[in-house]
Parts: structure tokens; sequence; C-alpha cells
């Protein structure tokens, strides 16, 4: 696993040519360009205001107002569930690539991390911009513990990078991988604690809250989020060990995977 | 001298991708760290079984073979995009391969940048691709159309691109896969000059192809493989013959083929039916398809083409002996008749003809089976493919047995030239002409 680390770090340059392909080739051709990266949370903002104060009004403990509070963990599950869905067919979908070069395929996956990083990073003036008006409301969101945010986004990194990196290797051998991942990311959606506070879980369900609790990589990352960004809170030192332990996992058992099973990908793509 | 690659005994199985054995495969690759341990004989295909060799650095190298032969494996081992399932390779010093261009190319992208993508991807830093962009866009002949998105570019410029993007890397081994067939004429000119230049220098050149003089006109020495196999490795001119020879057997064994096949019909509707007065004679075939027509008072049994030596042959070399064998047969005596023999191309042009006749032999009598040769102690065609009519027929032009592309056979020259003559010749030059390479000679020992 840190053989692929160091391989990575050998194609630093060619990692960051490839990143910027990505975005250039998303954006080229489109009249607004960068703006594109800002509407879509523009409109989720203005609808989900719209909706969840005039029309559908849910009284949660912890999440008021309840449209900022799931903007908070939307936008870096957008992110997660983007770079993972890529990133499980970076390999296939780059198959010239691989086959007509010889370089470090396990860049790929990770391009695909860091370029969906730089588009959630294009969209956080938009929440950051909300949350000032919400504050400004007199809402008690945000404050200056926010400085730590960028340390969970750098947590986050290894963890999608070591997920998509496994997972584009199983893709290699069975197409039905992207599938299986397309479907297990909508499952996953409703199993973190974006649209819903954790604590507000009805107790009978113990199973469930365990589940959401210790066994989904993505709920510590969100509740840092929400705590940072939200709340105005730091995190709970368990909160950060377990993106730690996640982030560190998931890394390695997904290099793990990628040095197994990544031999002769010219061949097998 | 040093070597510059080392190939030893090197072997490429490829899985079979049924998916019935992808589960295997995931297990030996988990448990097993092989992606081919786990599986039996018969789940792989073999393209490469042992095959060694070593290159000299600064030597050409040359690797030719059938398609199939398991060449553009080797050269992708050796570049290290495959690993080999057995056996090990070294190269030493930077590779660059123009196997396939444009790795890395994004459609959507203009070619300047994509010149950057595609320097990063074969192992540039951003500085040197700046310090070489000039050259590399002069070589590509696109500075008008830099600018522009890939995906306008024709398949030759995308190739030119690719191709002057590799060709800059300043690789110290060079491996090429055919890839001199693209582009313009202009263009090839100016790769094979680059390619010479960058022999000069003293580096390392592989060279897969298909085109024999190309090998031969770049290469100090040639691999030939077969089915995966070493068959022979030496000088570019012997392996060439050799090679060529091998290629001429093989068609000579198909024209043999194809007139044992057409002779056992001729027998079978020989018992069918009573010499038939030809479908073909009632206007029911085109004129071009009708093979034989005659009254079959004489018959001709069979044709064959023998050697000097008198061994039967059908792939012949422009400038040896050859000798035309027809069997007849004749039904009951007769006092005229004409052997005929005519060689054309397959487009029908009459390369030549002869018969009797014409020959100024007056017949007397024949009867009963007799065996006539057409020796020819030098047969002067140019390489290329050849087909056969056989006739009997009286002086008149009445026919008893006419055969229309009655066999075939393949013509190959240890010189090049284009037409249907092929004269023995040589050029002759005063001291106002010189030149870099002179004509290679062959050798007795270049014939196999």
């Amino acid at each position: 696993m840190s053989q692929v680390a160091k391989r990575l770090f050998a194609f630093r340059g060619l990692l960051w040519t490839l990143v910027v392909r990505e975005l250039k080739a998303r954006y080229r051709g489109s009249l607004l360009g960068y703006f594109w990266s800002l509407v879509n949370p523009l409109l989720l903002l203005a609808v989900y205001t719209f909706v969840f104060n005039y029309i559908f009004r849910p009284r949660m403990e912890g999440a008021d107002p309840y449209a900022l509070f799931l903007m908070t963990g939307l936008f870096p599950w957008v992110w997660a569930s983007t770079s993972l869905l890529e990133g499980t067919v970076s390999l296939t979908a780059n198959a010239g690539l691989i086959r007509k070069a010889v370089f470090p395929a396990e860049i790929l996956p990770l391009v695909n991390v860091l370029a969906n990083l730089v588009h959630f990073l294009f969209a956080l003036p938009i929440l950051v911009g909300a949350l000032l008006v919400g504050r400004f409301m007199g809402y008690q969101v945000g404050g200056w513990e926010a400085i730590l945010f960028p340390l969970v986004v750098a947590l986050q990194v290894p963890l999608l990078a070591g997920i998509s990196v496994g997972l584009a290797a199983l893709n290699v051998h069975f197409k039905d991988v992207k599938d299986i991942v397309s479907n297990l990311l909508t499952l996953m959606f409703f199993l973190t604690p974006i649209i819903y506070v954790l604590d507000n879980i009805p107790a009978e369900f113990k199973v469930l809250r365990w589940v959401i609790a210790w066994a989904n990589p993505f709920t510590p990352f969100t509740l840092g989020y929400q705590a940072l960004l939200f709340h105005g809170a730091w995190p709970a030192p368990f909160v950060w060990l377990h993106m730690l332990a996640w982030a560190a996992g998931a890394w390695m058992v997904g290099s793990w995977l990628f040095a197994r099973l990544g031999e002769n990908l010219a061949e097998a793509v | 001298m040093s070597v510059a690659i080392r190939a030893d005994n090197l072997s490429k199985l490829y899985r079979r991708m049924a998916p019935g054995f992808r589960l295997r495969t995931l297990k030996s690759a988990l448990l097993d760290r092989n992606l081919t341990d786990g599986l039996s004989p018969e789940d792989t295909i073999p393209a490469l079984e042992g095959v060694s060799f070593a290159v000299e650095s600064g030597k050409a190298f040359g690797i030719i073979g059938s398609n199939g032969s398991g060449k553009s494996t080797l050269l992708k081992i050796l570049t290290g995009m495959l690993k080999p399932t057995s056996g090990t390779v070294e190269v030493s010093g930077r590779v660059a391969a123009l196997i396939e261009l444009g790795a890395g190319f994004h459609p959507e992208i203009s070619g300047r940048e994509n010149v950057f993508i595609n320097g990063a991807v074969l192992g540039l830093s951003k500085r040197e691709i700046e310090s070489r962009y000039d050259d590399i866009i002069e070589f590509s002949g696109l500075q008008d159309f830099i600018e522009e998105p890939v995906k306008n570019y024709s398949s030759g410029m995308y190739v030119r691109l690719g191709f002057a993007v590799a060709i800059h890397t300043d690789p110290d081994v060079l491996l090429v896969d055919e890839v001199l067939a693209v582009g313009d004429e202009a263009f090839q000119h100016r790769c094979l000059r680059r390619i010479e230049e960058f022999l000069a220098r003293g580096n390392t050149l592989v060279l897969v192809s298909h085109s024999l003089e190309l090998v031969e006109q770049f290469t100090d020495e040639v691999l030939w493989i077969e089915g995966g196999r070493k068959r022979l490795q030496g000088s570019p001119r012997r392996v060439a013959d050799a090679y060529r020879h091998a290629v001429a057997e093989t068609e000579g064994q198909t024209h043999l083929e194809a007139k044992e096949e057409r002779e056992r019909g001729l027998a079978e509707e020989l018992e069918a039916t009573e010499p038939p007065e030809e479908a073909a004679q009632q206007g029911e075939v085109p004129e071009e398809e009708i093979l034989r027509w005659g009254t079959r008072e004489v018959e001709i049994v069979s044709v064959r083409v023998l050697d000097g030596k008198g061994n039967e042959k059908y792939n012949l070399t422009s400038g040896e002996p050859t000798i035309f064998e027809i069997q007849a047969r004749a039904g009951q005596e007769l006092d005229d008749f004409v052997f005929g023999i005519g060689i054309f191309t397959p487009r029908g042009v009459e390369c030549w003809g002869v018969n009797t006749h014409i020959g100024g032999y007056v017949p007397e009598k024949l009867a009963g089976e007799t065996t006539v040769r057409l020796v020819c102690p030098s047969l002067r065609l140019a390489p290329g493919e050849y087909l056969v009519d056989v006739a009997v027929h009286a002086r008149d032009g009445y026919p008893y047995d006419y055969h229309r592309r009655y066999l075939s056979f393949t013509m190959t020259s240890r010189e090049a030239g284009v037409g249907i003559y092929f004269p023995e010749f040589e050029w002759k030059f005063d001291e106002a002409v010189s030149w870099k390479r002179d004509h290679p000679k062959p050798t007795d020992q270049d014939i196999d």
C-alpha cells in the first residue's frame, strides 16, 4: 500500500495534469463555464429554503434552519458519491489510456476524487454565503470552528481514494461492481445522517442506529462537517478518531486490492 | 558493448475471458498473488513461449512474423505495459514506445493542451515539454490547427501529433510497432529521417514491421517469431529471406491444394457424365467463368509445375529453372494437335504464351498417353501471383481440351521491381554518382 502511495507521489505532475484536463474538458465549450458549478447548489438552496419554510416544516432538534442543515451534509456527500461512481469506472473508461501508455493506473481513480473535490470547493461559497445570511438573520449557525474544515476534507481524500481505487480494480474484473456501487450509494445516502439527526432515530431501532453510527464511513465525516460548519462546535474527539480510522482503513484495503488485482491491467481492461 | 535490452525466456499466457473463469481468477489473484496460477492449460492461450534475445545498445533490432505470431505482445512486454507470465526482461535507459499514439488525448481540448497531457503521460515534466514544444509542433506540421480541439482533427493529424510528442521524449530505447504506415508520404519520410538521426546518435531501436524492406533497410539484426516461439534470429538479409521463403512455401502449398481440388472436381465430373457439351456453351454460365471446354478427343489428365530438380513446386523463384509438365491422353490416334501453355496475371494480362504450332512443330502422330514438358532454364517473371492456362487443340484452333486457370503459382524474387517481366539486370554508374547505401548483394549463405 505504501508502494501505491509512492507511485502516486512520483507521478504527482501527471496527476495534476489529468485533474486539470478533467476540469478543462468539463467546462470547455460551455459559455458560462464555472458558473454552472454554482447553478446547481444555488438552485438547491432556493428550493430547499422555500419547501422547508413554507410547505413542509420539519421540526427536528438540532437541525434548524433545516435547509442549511441539509446542505451542510449534502455538498460533501455529492463529492463522495460522484467520486466513487466515476472512480469505479475510471479504469475501464480510460482503457485507451491504459493500453497506450506505461503509467500508474491508480492515478485515474484519484483524478476523479480530486476533480470532484474542486467542484465541491467551487460550490462552497454558496454554502458559506447561505450560512452567513442565516447567522445574520439570527440563527445560531456556523462559527470560527470552521477553520478546521480543511482537515476534514484532507481526511476525506484518502477515504475516497482508497475506496475508489479498490472498487476500480474490482470493476476491471467484474463489471457488476459499478451497478452494485450505484445502488449501494442510493442506500448509503439514507444511511448517512444528512437529512436527519442521528439522535432523533427512535430508540427501538437500536441496530439501525448502530449501523449508521459505526458501519458507515461517511457518518463521522458528515458529523464533522455539521459540527464545524452548521453547529459551530468542535467535533467530539471520537469523531476525529473515527474519521482517521476510516480514512486509513479504506486506503489500506483499497490499495491492497489494487496491488493484487492491478497486475496486467492493460490486458484486462 | 553494453546490452540495452535483455529478454530471457519470456512467456506470456493470456487468460480466456469466459465468465466462469473470472471468479477463479479473482480468488487466485487475491490469495496467490498471481492471475494465472490457478488456471488450467485450457483456460489460457499462450502468446509467447520461451523467447530470449539481447539487443546491444546502439543497434537496431527488427522483429518479424505473421499476424498473431506474438510480435506486439513481445513489444508490449518490452515497454512494461504487459508483464510476462514467466521470464525476465531488462531494458536500460529511458524507453519510448511508438505503439499506439496520442495516449491521453482528450477530444474536447486543444492540440496544444493535449501535447502537455500526452507528454506528461509519457513521463515528461512540464518544463521538459515546454522546452520541446516548438520542435514538437514543427515536426507535427500542425501549426495552424494547434488551438483547435483534437476532436476536429483528421485521423492523420491526430497520429502526427501523437508521433511528434512520442519521438520528442528523447528516449534511449525506441520501440516502434508498424506506426510508420500512418501519415502522408512526407510525414513518413520525416519520421524515417528522425529515426535515422536517432540511430546515428547511438540509441537503440526495436522495429516491428510487416515491411521486410523497411526492416532490412533499418536493422542490424532480425528476430523472426512464429506462433509465439523464436523461429530464426540473425542478419536481416538472411532472416528476411528465410521468412519470404517460408511465406512462399505456404503460398505454394495453397496453390497445390487449389490445383488438387480442381483435379478432383474434374475426375468426379468425368465419372458422372460423358464429356459434357458444357452447360456453359448453351450460354448459362458467363464466359469468364467457363474453365474448361473442348471435344476431349485429347484429354488433359494433369498438369504439374516442377523445379529444376524435378520436385513439384508452386512457389517459384524468378530466374530459376521451371518445368511445366502436361499429361494427356488421346482417345484415338490423331495427326493434328498442338500443345500450348499461357501464363496470366490475376487481372488477366497475358504474360507469356507459347505452343508447339507457333514453335514450328508440325504434328504427325499422337496416340495413347503422353507426357509433354515445357522446360524453361530460367523463368523470369516479376514477383507476384500467376495463373496458367493449358490447352491441346488442332492447328486451326479447334479445341480438344482447353483449361482456363488450371493452376496458379507464386513467384518471388530477391530483387524488388514492378511489372511482369524480370530480366537479369545490374545498375552501372560513373563516378559522378555516389550512394549512401549500396545495393546489398545476395550471398550464397543467404540462400536457404
